[in-house]
């Protein structure tokens, strides 16, 4: 039986100025795994993401989607993605639900307000901030009507790019949780983070990148935290 | 989806407080420049109907005298104003609202409102129509220069390329977003004119489809310039560099177009000074125009034709008045000859007015000034049919009192009288303004500039969407 990959590159190359950002890079996850990607500043992990939202043109190699090409049916799919940055870049002169519902309109998915209420709300914004204006709202507050919109959309992957850079433990905790029940519902998450201790309790698997290429890849389970710490630093400092 | 992005735009634009404080202070600028020019108007149509009912009633009181002597009383009449001159006074403080007709010459206009003005107001164009295409246009560059540059910098650019949001659509979106939040801010002032004018002025049908034309123009020239101010801010790729070249181009536009095209008309169509049209006008009377021959010929000619038609050997025998037949004879030839110097006057006007549109590349400012003064029937086409009506006035007057001061004299006697009775019956100088229809024939290069530069804008929006890269 083959396993179906939702996010997948083959022989990935990007560059640009001159400049190799991504090298041959073979990268796999399938539905309901959650990658966490790690490396260093510079080792390509935002640049990965950005490729796979078509920020990015690949000089070389194949982006898959759900097994379709994301060069040949760019708008297709990208529907099937949803995207949190690191910091959930939203209008500040609307409230959250109109956020929502502004985003998933231009998904294509029109909203009723007790749809919208239910989507933040199980998404772990309080009720008492669905009106109020995004201007008020925390990073972390920002990052669940991320969350919502992923959900409205019924994406099939997520892309994080250190989306717990910045959030306080509880909140991190929070949204690590909120990220482990997207996983388990099917959905495919592709996360590029520093954040060892939150890859490592929320991740299936890991990568760790440098210099564009993915330099090891293991099972999460399969590795302690210190180990996980060990790896990491071999490769920042050379030594792996 | 540009639907979408427009109730998006629309919701944060009016939420954003810069509208309201900008949009509010231009409508009470806007508000008391349109108070006062509409009550100065309303005084003025007064003040015309008036002077020119006083005028009128002391030509046709004159004593018995002479009909050529009542001739040179003369008669004032005076340029009627459109409510529409409300919004757009256009020439009339610069060009004379009055004219002096007279026996034998035919002269220019004269009583401009500006000589009359305060100091304070000869300095700068304060004027409702200043509000209307100099500032409003700012007031759209200052809120919208940053509308797809703060995108790019806050990152929503990048959830909206991740949504497969097409750019164009996007920037078209804004647009239409942008200019129904404009257009709800400033639809208090566009009430108050409309309350104000149907207030003070009987409307005509005329009227409202002049106020809509100008509605129309001004809001093709407002998306011109929103059009422009976006595209900007997804061209250039900070909110700084799309600033300083918005208000480059608003200055150049607004300040530096007219001065520009009106110094171009100057220099290459350049218009003799009043001393020389004067004295043109008198050596061409004096010497005739080539193969006429010089007044004292012309004149010995016609006698000699007037002898032979009434078959008689001298003026004495004449059974008209000769004294009269002769006037009315240079009259005829004086007024050929002043025709031609004032055609070619005015002509001179219209191409330096064409010349001017040189400037247009620059911005749409001038067009939109051009189109706006025709369509308030402010500009030198209306003043030139006003003109033209009043020297045909002129020439009915004149000629009907020859025709009395011929009748009742004979040879070269000068007994012929006229009564109360004949200065009466002169009808009243009935001068309607021309149809919206002339105002449009007379603005036909104004409207393809303006249509030039909206198919420009929304061009370079369009284009300049292959650049929004998030």
């Amino acid at each position: 039986m083959t396993t179906t990959h939702i996010l997948e590159t083959r022989n990935l190359v990007v560059e640009y100025q001159q400049h190799r950002a991504i090298d041959q890079l073979n990268l796999a996850v399938p539905a309901g795994c959650v990658y966490a990607l790690l490396g260093g500043n510079g080792a390509g992990k935002t640049t990965t993401i950005s490729t796979f939202l078509g920020f990015n043109r690949p000089s070389s190699g194949q982006v898959l989607i759900g097994g379709r090409s994301l060069q040949d049916q760019p708008e297709l799919v990208k529907s099937e993605l949803a995207y949190l940055p690191e910091n959930v870049a939203l209008y500040d002169l609307l409230s959250g639900a109109e956020n929502l519902r502004f985003f998933c309109a231009l998904a294509g998915i029109e909203l009723g307000r007790e749809q919208t209420g239910r989507l933040l709300s199980d998404s772990g914004l309080q009720a008492d901030a669905h009106d109020k204006r995004v201007g008020q709202y925390s990073k972390g507050m920002r990052q669940k009507v991320g969350l919502a919109i992923a959900s409205a959309k019924h994406a099939k992957a997520m892309l994080l790019d250190e989306p717990t850079s910045g959030l306080d433990p509880s909140a991190a905790n929070d949204f690590a949780q909120r990220i482990r029940a997207a996983a388990d519902g099917g959905m495919a998450v592709l996360m590029a983070t520093h954040d060892l201790f939150n890859a490592k309790q929320v991740a299936d698997r890991i990568g760790i990148m440098k210099q564009g290429r993915l330099v090891e890849e293991f099972d999460a389970h399969s590795v302690q935290h210190d180990e996980l710490e060990s790896k990491y630093l071999a490769h920042a400092r050379g030594l792996a | 989806m540009i639907a979408i992005v427009m109730r998006k735009e629309l919701a944060t634009t009016l939420r954003d407080g810069r509208l309201l404080v900008l949009g509010l202070s231009l409508f009470v600028l806007f508000a008391g420049f349109f108070l006062f020019s509409s009550y100065q108007l309303q005084a003025q149509r007064l003040e015309k109907q008036r002077v020119g009912a006083t005028a009128k009633e002391q030509w046709n009181s004159q004593s018995v005298k002479n009909p050529h002597a009542a001739a040179h009383y003369g008669i004032y009449v005076f340029k009627p104003d459109l409510p529409s001159a409300a919004i757009d006074p256009g020439l009339t403080p610069f060009t004379g609202q009055s004219l002096w007709l007279e026996p034998h010459k035919r002269n220019l206009t004269r009583f401009n409102p500006s000589a009359d003005d305060v100091l304070a107001n000869r300095f700068g164009q304060a004027s409702s129509s200043f509000v209307l295409y100099a500032l409003l246009p700012l007031l759209i560059v200052a809120l919208s220069f940053n509308s797809v540059s703060q995108e790019r910098e806050r990152g929503t650019l990048r959830m909206l390329h991740s949504l497969g949001v097409a750019p164009r659509a996007l920037l078209f979106g804004k647009l239409l977003g942008l200019l129904t939040a404009f257009w709800l801010v400033m639809s208090p002032a566009v009430l108050l004119a409309a309350l104000t004018l149907a207030g003070q002025f009987e409307l005509a049908i005329d009227d409202l489809l002049r106020l809509s034309l100008l509605l129309a123009g001004l809001l093709a020239y407002y998306t011109v310039f929103a059009a422009l101010s976006i595209g900007a801010s997804a061209y250039f790729r900070t909110s700084r560099n799309t600033l300083f070249c918005l208000l480059g181009f608003w200055m150049g536009s607004v300040f530096v177009a007219p001065r520009l095209g009106a110094a171009i008309g100057d220099v290459l169509a350049p218009n003799p000074s009043a001393s020389q049209f004067w004295d043109a006008i008198k050596t061409d009377i004096a010497q005739g125009l080539p193969g006429d021959g010089s007044k004292q010929q012309r004149e010995t000619a016609f006698e000699a034709q007037v002898l032979a038609q009434y078959g008689v050997a001298s003026k004495e025998q004449l059974p008209v008045g000769f004294v009269s037949l002769n006037r009315q004879y240079n009259d005829v030839y004086s007024s050929k000859v002043h025709q031609l110097h004032f055609d070619r006057l005015r002509a001179n006007f219209a191409t330096q007015q064409q010349l001017a549109h040189l400037a247009g590349w620059l911005g749409p400012s001038l067009a939109l000034r051009s189109l706006s003064m025709a369509i308030a029937g402010t500009d030198l086409a209306h003043q030139r049919d006003f003109e033209d009506a009043a020297e045909e006035y002129r020439r009915y007057f004149i000629d009907l009192t020859e025709d009395w001061d011929r009748e009742r004299s004979h040879g070269t006697e000068r007994s012929a009288k006229g009564a109360e009775t004949d200065w009466r019956s002169v009808r009243d100088f009935a001068y309607t303004v021309p149809t919206v229809g002339f105002s449009l024939k007379a603005s036909l290069l104004p409207l393809a500039v303006l249509g030039a530069w909206l198919g420009a804008a929304l061009w370079l929006l369009a284009h300049s969407a292959r650049r929004l890269a998030p």
